[in-house]
C-alpha cells in the first residue's frame, strides 16, 4: 500500500501544483485585465476611499475637501461653499464620474504628480501624498457675481487679461455638488436626477459650455477686423447717417434699435452701437477678413482652459457667405451665423486689453503637497495673438467713449477708465440676450469681464447697457479691489 | 530513547503553536488597523485565548498522545487562526460564534483523543459506523429535521441547534471504509481478467464501487451537494485503489464519476449552470457568474503582496465567510498568502501521507491515507473551485471556513491521524 500512498503524494502535488499556476494566473498574469474590467469596482473604491486634497479659492477658503465617513469608502467629498463654485470645482461622483477642477486636477488632487518619493521610508510609512490645488478666483469676487445677478439666467466671467487668470466664473442655476458627490449611490442619482428633471438645467455650466448670440458686443471683433485691416480709422469711412442699411442680394434692410438714425465714423458708431453702419463694414470688409479676424479672438477653437470639455464658439466658415451678405451683414453685429459662450467675449475684452495678446485662460494656481511645498505653479502663456498692439489701442480708446458717453455708461467704475461694448441679441421672440463686455482701467487693465443675462424682456440696444452693465461695473469693482497691481 | 523523541516532538509542537499564534495575533492587530485605522482594544485578552486554546490542545497531546507527530496540531491551529483573522474582519458576529465552535472543536479533539486510546479499536465497530456514517449523510431528507440552505439540503434542525451531518459522515465513513477494505483487500485485489497491461478484478468484486458511486449519486440529487458528493466517492475510490493497490478501480472510478457527472450536467439544470459558470462566468458575470467573477476580481486585485489585511473589498463576494473565505485572504495577502495556504495543505498532507506510510497495521495505514485525502481533496475542491481549475461545488475550506459542523469534524479528523502517529511511535518502540 507504501507505494500508493506515495502515489497519491504525488497526485496531490500535481492537483496543489494546478492550483498554484492558476493562482499565478488569476493575481499576476491577467491581473491587469481583470482589474480593468468594467464590472470590477474595485478602482472606483480605490479613488473614492484614498485621501483626496483639498481645491482652495485663491484667499485660501476651502472648495472641495475630504472628510472621514463610517462607509466602504472611508471618505466623503463635501464643497463648503454648495453651488457658489459648482460649475469650477465640478463633483467627485462614483455613478456620474468627475467634472470640474476635480476631473482636470485628479492626478494633482490624489497625489500622483509632483515630485518623486524621496526616501523609502516615505514609501512605506509616509502619509499618502495628496495636493491642494489653489484657484484663481477669489471668493468675494465670485461672491458678487453671483449676488449681481441675482435669479436671472445668465453667466459672469472675469478674467486678468494679462496672464489669464479667471476672476470669476459663474452662471446661474447652479447646483450643490456635494449632493452629487454622495458616496451613497442611491442618494447621489437621486440627487441627480432631481437636478437633471429641473428644465433649466443646472448642471450646465453655460459660461464655457453654452453659446449663445452675441450681438453687438461682436461688433468690437467687427472694428478689430477693420482697423486691423487699415480700410478703417478713427476718422475714416464715415457711414452714412441712415436708420435702414439694404445689404446687396436682397432688398430686406438691417435697421437700427427702435428705428433710430446713426452714422460716423468708428467711434461714434461704436459709441451709439450703430447697426447699419456695422452691417456695411462687415460688408465692405468681406466675409475672409472679418471670419479670420474672429478667428485669431479664438472663434472656431475650444479654449484651452484647464477645466473639462470647454464648448467652441462658432463662426460659419469664409465659404459659406460667398452669395450671403445679408448673413454677412448679419454678422457683423453678432446675429445669424455667430455664436459664443462669455467665456469667448470675456477673451475678445481680455485680448483688446491686453494689447492683442490673448492669454490661456485657467483657474488653477499652484499646487502644493499635503506638507505645504509648491508642486506646480501656472505658467502664463499666450493662446492667440489678435491684434497689433496699436490696433488693440485705438479700439481702447473707442470702447472708453463707449462707457464714457455711449451705451455702456452704467459700467464705469467710479474714478477709474473703464472701457466697454454693450450688446442685445435678438432672439426673434420679443426676447433677447443683455450682454457687456468690458475692461479697466483702459489705461493699464487688470480685469475683463464678460455678462449675459439670458432672455430678457425688450429688444432696445438699451438692454445690455440696463441690464447687464451694472452686474458687470459691480464684479469690475470687485476683481480690481481683489486683484490689485 | 521514546522520551527523548517525546519531548523532542512536543517543543517542536510548542514551538510552531507559539509562532502561529504570533502569525495569527499580528494579521488580527493588521486587519483592524485596515478596516478601523485603530489597534484592537482586545488584542490583549485575544492572544490570551488563541494560545490558551491551543496550549489546552497541546497539553491534552502532551498527556493523551506524547508520542505523536508534532506538526499537525500547529498547521491546523495556524489555518483555524487565518480564517478567524478573516471572519472577525468580515463578519464580527460570526467571529464570535466561530470562537464558540474552536473551543468546542479543540474539546472534541481532546475527547476523542481519550475515547480512542488505540486506533485499531475503531477497527471493532465497523458496521455501527457504516450505519452511522449513512444514518448521517441521509438523516438531511428526513422531513421535518432537514432544512435547505442556499438550496443544498444538508443541514439538520434540532431545536436551536443547526448542524451539517455529512461533515462528520465522511469522517465516520472513511473509518468504515478502512475497516471494510482491510479485510476485503484481498478479495477485491485478486485479479480475474486482464485487459492490456490492466489487470482487472472479477466483475463482481466492483459491486461495491458501484454501491458508493450510487450513494454518491443519490446525495448530489437528494441533497443537491455536489461537493460532498465529490468527496464521498473521491474518497471511497482512493481507499479502494491504495487497499487493493489495483490501479483499475481508480479508472473504473474516474469513468464511472465522469459519466455520472456528464449525465448529471445533461439533466440537472443546478448541474448544468455550475459547469456553465465554470466555463465561462463572465457571460453570467451580474447573476450565476457574479459570486465566481467578484472572486477572481478579488485575487486579481490582491496581486502578488496583497492589499494588505482590512484594506481590501472581499465583502463584494456571497458566502465569502465560508466557501469563498480563500479568495478573502488572496485578495488581501496577495499570492504570496494564497501560496502560503496552499503550503499550509500541502505540508498538511504530507505530514498525513508520512503518517499514513510510518503505519504497521493495515488499518492505521488505510485510515491515515483516507483521513489524509479528506483534508486534502476538500481542500482542492474548494479552493479549485473558487479558482475555477473545477467547477464550483460549495463545501468548506478545512479549519479556515466559518462553520461550526466543519471546524469541529476537522479537529476530530485531526485528533484521529495524531491517535495514529501515536501508535506508529509506540509499535516502532516495540519492534525495537
Amino acid at each position: 500500500m507504501n507505494r500508493q500512498i506515495r502515489r497519491l503524494g504525488i497526485g496531490m502535488l500535481v492537483l496543489y501544483a494546478a492550483l498554484f499556476v492558476q493562482l499565478n494566473v488569476i493575481q499576476v498574469l491577467r491581473a491587469e485585465t481583470y482589474n480593468d474590467h468594467p464590472e470590477n469596482t474595485r478602482a472606483v473604491i480605490r479613488d473614492f476611499s484614498r485621501p483626496r486634497g483639498q481645491i482652495l479659492a485663491a484667499d485660501g477658503t476651502v472648495l472641495a475637501r475630504s472628510v472621514p465617513i463610517d462607509s466602504p469608502f472611508k471618505l466623503q467629498r463635501e464643497y463648503p461653499e454648495g453651488e457658489l463654485f459648482a460649475h469650477v470645482t465640478g463633483y467627485f461622483s462614483l455613478n456620474a464620474g468627475t467634472d470640474g477642477v476635480e476631473r482636470t486636477y485628479n492626478d494633482a488632487l490624489a497625489g500622483r504628480t509632483g515630485e518623486r518619493i524621496e526616501d523609502i521610508g516615505e514609501l512605506l510609512l509616509g502619509e499618502p501624498r495628496t495636493g491642494d490645488v489653489s484657484l484663481t478666483i477669489p471668493t468675494d469676487v465670485q461672491r458678487v457675481a453671483r449676488d449681481a445677478l441675482g435669479g436671472k439666467r445668465g453667466s459672469v466671467v472675469a478674467l486678468d487679461p494679462r496672464d489669464g487668470a479667471v476672476l470669476a466664473l459663474w452662471s446661474f442655476p447652479s447646483y450643490d455638488p456635494t449632493v452629487l458627490s454622495n458616496v451613497d449611490i442611491e442618494a447621489a442619482q437621486e440627487a441627480r436626477d432631481r437636478i437633471l428633471a429641473d428644465e433649466a438645467n443646472p448642471l450646465l455650466a453655460r459660461t464655457y459650455r453654452e453659446t449663445f448670440f452675441p450681438g453687438s458686443t461682436f461688433k468690437v471683433v467687427t472694428a478689430a477686423a477693420g482697423l486691423a485691416s487699415g480700410s478703417v480709422t478713427t476718422t475714416s469711412p464715415v457711414y452714412p447717417t441712415s436708420n435702414a442699411y439694404v445689404p446687396p442680394l436682397t432688398s430686406q434692410p438691417i435697421r437700427n434699435f427702435g428705428g433710430g438714425t446713426c452714422g460716423g465714423a468708428l467711434p461714434d458708431i461704436l459709441r451709439v452701437s450703430c447697426n447699419t453702419a456695422f452691417a456695411q463694414m462687415g460688408v465692405d470688409l468681406g466675409a475672409e477678413t472679418l471670419v479670420t479676424k474672429a478667428e485669431d479672438f479664438g472663434f472656431n477653437d475650444a479654449p484651452p482652459i484647464d477645466l473639462p470639455a470647454p464648448a467652441v464658439s462658432p463662426i460659419d466658415d469664409v465659404a459659406s457667405f460667398q452669395q450671403n451678405t445679408p448673413v454677412l451683414a448679419m454678422t457683423a453685429i453678432g446675429q445669424n451665423a455667430v455664436r459664443s459662450t462669455p467665456l469667448q467675449m470675456a477673451l475678445v475684452a481680455a485680448g483688446v486689453a491686453n494689447g492683442g495678446d490673448v492669454m490661456v485662460p485657467h483657474v488653477m494656481r499652484e499646487v502644493r503637497d499635503n506638507e505645504g511645498r509648491v508642486v506646480e505653479t501656472w505658467e502664463p502663456r499666450s493662446w492667440k495673438r489678435a491684434i497689433r498692439p496699436d490696433v488693440a489701442a485705438t479700439l481702447t480708446d473707442a470702447m472708453r467713449g463707449v462707457v464714457e458717453e455711449g451705451t455702456a455708461t452704467r459700467l464705469a467704475v467710479p474714478g477709474v477708465p473703464t472701457a466697454g461694448k454693450t450688446g442685445t441679441a435678438q432672439l426673434g421672440n420679443g426676447l433677447s440676450h443683455a450682454w457687456i463686455v468690458g475692461f479697466a482701467p483702459a489705461d493699464a487693465p487688470r480685469v475683463a469681464v464678460a455678462v449675459i443675462v439670458e432672455a430678457q424682456p425688450g429688444a432696445s440696444e438699451q438692454t445690455g447697457g440696463q441690464v447687464a452693465a451694472p452686474i458687470a461695473q459691480a464684479v469690475l469693482s470687485a476683481a480690481l479691489a481683489a486683484n490689485p497691481e | 530513547m521514546i522520551p527523548v523523541v517525546q519531548r523532542l516532538r512536543r517543543n517542536t509542537e510548542l514551538g510552531l503553536i507559539l509562532l502561529g499564534a504570533v502569525v495569527t495575533a499580528g494579521l488580527y492587530t493588521l486587519a483592524s488597523l485596515g478596516t478601523t485605522a485603530n489597534l484592537p482594544v482586545n488584542i490583549g485578552p485575544f492572544l490570551g485565548v488563541v494560545l490558551a486554546l491551543l496550549a489546552g490542545a497541546h497539553v491534552a497531546t502532551r498527556r493523551l498522545a506524547p508520542a505523536s507527530d508534532g506538526v499537525l496540531l500547529p498547521l491546523a491551529g495556524l489555518l483555524n487562526g487565518l480564517g478567524y483573522v478573516w471572519i472577525a474582519r468580515l463578519d464580527p458576529d460570526l467571529a464570535a460564534l466561530q470562537a464558540v465552535w474552536t473551543a468546542v472543536g479543540i474539546t472534541a479533539y481532546v475527547v476523542t483523543l481519550v475515547l480512542v486510546p488505540k486506533a485499531r479499536d475503531l477497527d471493532r465497530y465497523r458496521y455501527t459506523f457504516m450505519l452511522v456514517g449513512i444514518a448521517l449523510l441521509l438523516l438531511p431528507l428526513v422531513p421535518g429535521i432537514g432544512k435547505t440552505v442556499n438550496g443544498a439540503r444538508i443541514w439538520l434542525q434540532l431545536g436551536p441547534l443547526s448542524f451539517q451531518p455529512g461533515e462528520f459522515a465522511k469522517i465516520v465513513l472513511a473509518v468504515f471504509f478502512a475497516s471494510y477494505l482491510v479485510e476485503k483487500r484481498e478479495l477485491l485485489g485478486m485479479a480475474g481478467n486482464r485487459l492490456g497491461p490492466v489487470m482487472l478484478p472479477e466483475l463482481r468484486h466492483f459491486g461495491p464501487v458501484l454501491l458508493a458511486w450510487g450513494a454518491s449519486l443519490l446525495v448530489m440529487i437528494s441533497e443537491r451537494d455536489l461537493g460532498s458528493s465529490l468527496l464521498f466517492f473521491a474518497l471511497f475510490v482512493v481507499m479502494l485503489w491504495v487497499a487493493t493497490e489495483r490501479l483499475s478501480y481508480l479508472l473504473v472510478g474516474g469513468l464511472l464519476f465522469a459519466g455520472g457527472a456528464l449525465a448529471a450536467a445533461t439533466a440537472f439544470d443546478h448541474v448544468r449552470q455550475r459547469v456553465d459558470i465554470w466555463l465561462d462566468p463572465w457571460a453570467a458575470a451580474t447573476d450565476q457568474g457574479f459570486q465566481l467573477v467578484q472572486a477572481t476580481f478579488a485575487l486579481a486585485w490582491g496581486g502578488i503582496a496583497g492589499t494588505g489585511p482590512g484594506l481590501g473589498n472581499p465583502d463584494r463576494i456571497p458566502l465569502v465567510e465560508t466557501d469563498f473565505i480563500f479568495a478573502a485572504i488572496g485578495e488581501e495577502l496577495g499570492l504570496l498568502g494564497s501560496a502560503a495556504v496552499l503550503v499550509t495543505f500541502l505540508l498538511l498532507v504530507g505530514t498525513g501521507l508520512r503518517i499514513a506510510i510510518a503505519a504497521q497495521a493495515p488499518f492505521n495505514k488505510l485510515l491515515a491515507a483516507g483521513l489524509t485525502a479528506i483534508l486534502g481533496i476538500q481542500a482542492f475542491i474548494i479552493i479549485g473551485g473558487v479558482i475555477r481549475v473545477v467547477p464550483l461545488t460549495g463545501i468548506t475550506l478545512p479549519f479556515v471556513s466559518y462553520g461550526g459542523s466543519s471546524l469541529v469534524a476537522n479537529y476530530v479528523l485531526l485528533a484521529l491521524l495524531i491517535r495514529i502517529s501515536a501508535d506508529n511511535a509506540e509499535s516502532e518502540l516495540e519492534a525495537r
